[in-house]
């Protein structure tokens, strides 16, 4: 079989970074289109006993797809939706990809209402016909990056805004085909196999298992995207969502799709100080059932001012009014009929006036169009943030943006906030926060003049993290840990966990040839 | 100066995406996502600017199917003041003469108005005519694609009007028409207060008997021209998808243009 294989350094290139700030090396990459291929691959290069870096679109940001080295099985050609079914136990319909789909690829389709069905089955477009009759369909996991592959997303287990109502992406995935690092292979759905009191043993599809015993540590009551998902009886398929490629090759992800709800609102509030805007956003908190908003977000006067000023410098932003100097939260409700979609706006204008909001200066999207508008504000912040930082790093090469991707339970949000806010305070530096503030998860830009608020910047971060991790948090909430937080996942969860996650490694991939460099390094140095 | 200022606004499907009618090949509205025109929004905007400087008040005005009323109802939480659907069976299938013809017998069964605005086009037709037609009939000055404009103290309004080459300054005296196009603001989004406030409120529904019109000269009967046929511009099927990495992909496409006989600009010229 002859692989697609790429060996000029220039060929090479594009494939050395994802978007974080690190750049790797590699020998050779392949571009398979089919599992054969991929098997192929694994089975040329562990040969070589050099490390395999798995890639799907390389919009990660910490480094997990960068490789160190050795070879890079790339993903992209291996990108089509492979079959759709109807699950009649939970009533949706269920789509098959491969895992170098685009995350905007399938919602697309989805909207459109237009897939690529060619070599799918009978009952594949027996339920496609049924799919392109009736109702509208989505795939509720949210994420801000459209263009992540679905393979990337099961790696990191990714969420976004809408994550606090819909779940992250392990909510979403109920199949996956595995290939692992030997070549032998499993096929596994949710609800087939299952842990036993800390032990596993995964039957493949060649009548062989691998067995082992998962780490003892408990994960904290947050959302938390850092190490391994671990529960003493847990459904063997969450093991591999959120693995960041450490344990096996995904080939196939099988979604659960939703209804499209029918009303879709969202508001932005403003308010004078953060404390205000806190109270809001624990009242908003309390909605639970079908009251429960899609999300709520946060975005600090900082963030404000900054989209402001470039408002003012008419150089962007021209469909958003002018934003005011202020603090700002953000909520969506998703609600079946205009009546239910009336009374949370109703709801929302009161926990307004008893929370010191003020409903007429309240914007409201209640058009498509309008909901779009301020999508587009939302993800103006980050990317203004990395213009500035782009601009700096002119004078400064040395600057990269530094942010933080830290979680806290509940009872702890009003004090994170408030470290955040005086800490950068008390060392006189730039940043700002915004995020999904339902999730108690909030990313703190720092952005730095100098190479010393880099420095003192990078210092501060590692103390947030400390304290984080004293209250309960975690040092990754949605991004994942990758290449660059493993000293962060150590400090997280101590020295023996960290062994007993290399030891699950093990299990899976002896040789240690998946993605070494993910989560945590190969061997304990010291 | 109080004003009474008319914004006729227009619903359209919300993608392109359309099914047609197979008998008349006009547009099926019925069970599909429709949104207000794009630049109608701006007009609305405007309308609501110019009665925060001068005083006054904003009826809005449309024909369309009966679930057009949403959107009147939405440019009333906007700050628009009165709301009026022309709404029946007969107005069906009008070209933009019948719809000029229709608005107009509306506009003057409104009584005195002293400027009316409307985006420069509809998104789903295209044709930007019913802004003109609509002055021609009330027998009033207009003026198309307008970027900016101020009213000044003598009943004039002094406008910006966007040309290709860049704009035409011009004043016209009022009552006029005015069509807007999308460099004249940033339109607001309504607030929650306002929002609630008019969830019930009042959309006039107007038949083709609340209007003095000959009935000959409504709808389809009364339209001048007819749509033959309507195409959508279909994918070209002889093209080349070229999937993969940028990089090969981009050198396939150049390797594919060299071939065709292309150079880049930068090769083979001798000065």
């Amino acid at each position: 079989m002859r692989l697609n294989v790429v060996t000029t350094p220039e060929d090479i290139q594009p494939y050395l970074r994802d978007e974080s700030s690190w750049t790797g090396a590699a020998e050779s990459v392949s571009f398979p289109q089919s599992e054969d291929e991929i098997r192929e691959a694994l089975r040329v290069y562990s040969q070589k006993g050099a490390p395999i870096t798995i890639q799907g679109a390389r919009t990660g940001i910490t480094g997990a797809a960068v490789p160190v080295g050795g070879h890079v099985i790339n993903l992209s050609r291996f990108s089509r939706a492979l079959g759709m079914r109807w699950d009649d136990a939970d009533n949706r319909f269920l789509l098959t990809v491969q895992p170098g789909m685009l995350f905007s690829q399938v919602q697309k389709g989805l909207a459109d209402k237009e897939f690529n069905t060619q070599g799918w089955s009978r009952e594949s477009l027996s339920a496609y016909r049924r799919f392109c009759a009736e109702g509208r369909w989505s795939f509720a996991a949210d994420i801000t990056e459209t263009s992540a592959s679905i393979g990337g997303m099961v790696s990191t287990n990714a969420s976004g805004a809408k994550s606090y109502l819909y779940g992250p992406m392990r909510a979403h995935v109920v199949g996956l085909r595995l290939l692992l690092a030997d070549g032998r292979a499993v096929t596994l759905r949710r609800g087939e196999q299952f842990a036993q009191g800390g032990f596993f043993r995964l039957r493949l599809e060649d009548g062989t298992a691998v067995e082992g015993r998962l780490p003892s540590y408990r994960m904290p009551a947050v959302k938390n995207a850092s190490g391994y998902y671990i529960k003493p009886d847990m459904d063997l398929l969450d093991l591999f969502i959120g693995s960041e490629g450490t344990l096996a090759v995904v080939t196939e992800i099988t979604l659960a799709l939703s209804p499209t709800p029918a009303r879709s609102i969202g508001l932005l509030a403003f308010f004078g100080d953060m404390p205000g805007a806190l109270k809001y956003v624990q009242a908003l908190k309390r909605l639970q059932g079908t009251q429960k908003p899609a999300a709520i977000e946060y975005f600090d006067r900082a963030c404000l001012d900054m989209i402001r000023g470039e408002q003012l410098e008419a150089r962007s932003h021209k469909d958003l009014p002018l934003l005011p100097s202020a603090e700002a939260v953000y909520v969506e409700f998703h609600q079946p009929t205009q009546a239910d979609a009336d009374t949370r706006l109703r709801q929302v204008r009161l926990l307004l006036q008893e929370n010191g909001g003020k409903p007429a200066e309240t914007w409201l999207a209640a058009t498509p169009q309008d909901l779009e508008k301020l999508i587009g504000f939302r993800h103006a912040v980050p990317e203004s943030i990395n213009h500035i930082i782009a601009e700096r790093k002119r004078g400064t090469p040395m600057l990269t943006k530094l942010g933080t991707d830290m979680a806290v339970p509940d009872d702890k949000l009003a004090w994170v906030l408030n470290l955040y806010a005086e800490s950068l305070g008390t060392l006189g530096l730039e940043g700002l926060k915004f995020g999904h503030i339902g999730d108690n998860h909030l990313h703190v830009n720092i952005l730095p003049a100098t190479a010393e608020d880099y420095r003192r910047g990078k210092a501060l971060i590692q103390e947030w993290a400390r304290q984080v991790i004293a209250a309960g948090g975690t040092v990754s909430a949605e991004h994942g840990i990758g290449k660059l937080k493993t000293a962060q996942l150590l400090d997280m969860y101590g020295r023996e966990a960290v062994k007993e996650m290399r030891a699950l490694k093990r299990c899976f991939d002896p040789l240690g040839l998946l993605n070494p460099g993910n989560m945590f390094v190969s061997e304990e140095s010291g | 100066m109080s004003m009474e200022i008319v914004v006729c606004v227009k619903q359209v499907p919300a993608s392109t995406r359309v099914k047609l009618n197979a008998t008349t090949n006009t547009i099926i509205r019925e069970g599909i996502e429709m949104m207000l025109n794009p630049f109608d929004a701006y007009a609305l905007e405007e309308a609501l600017r110019v009665k925060a400087g001068a005083g006054g008040r904003v009826t809005v005005i449309s024909m369309g199917i009966p679930s057009a009323a949403e959107l009147l109802r939405y440019a009333l939480a906007l700050g628009a003041d009165r709301a009026v659907l022309l709404s029946d069976k007969r107005f069906a299938g009008a070209d933009t003469l019948a719809t000029a013809y229709s608005l107009a017998a509306a506009v003057r069964k409104l009584g005195a108005c002293d400027l009316i605005l409307c985006g420069r086009q509809a998104v789903d037709g295209d044709t930007a005519q019913v802004g003109p037609s609509l002055a021609q009939k009330l027998g009033i000055p207009h003026l198309t694609a307008v970027s900016r404009l101020e009213l000044s103290s003598q009943r004039r309004v002094l406008c910006e009007k966007m040309t290709d080459e860049g704009y035409q300054e011009i004043e016209l005296g009022l009552p006029a028409l005015l069509t807007v196009v999308k460099e004249i603001n940033t339109p607001r989004f309504p607030n929650l207060e306002d929002y609630l406030r008019t969830l019930d409120a009042a959309v006039e529904i107007w038949s083709a008997d609340d209007l003095e019109v000959d009935h000959a000269r409504i709808g389809y009967d009364g339209s001048a021209t007819w749509v033959m046929s309507t195409t959508a511009t279909e994918r070209r099927k002889n093209g080349k998808e070229i999937l993969g990495p940028p990089q090969e992909a981009a050198e396939l496409i150049l390797g594919t243009l060299r071939q065709m006989g292309w150079q880049p600009a930068s090769e083979g010229r001798r000065e």
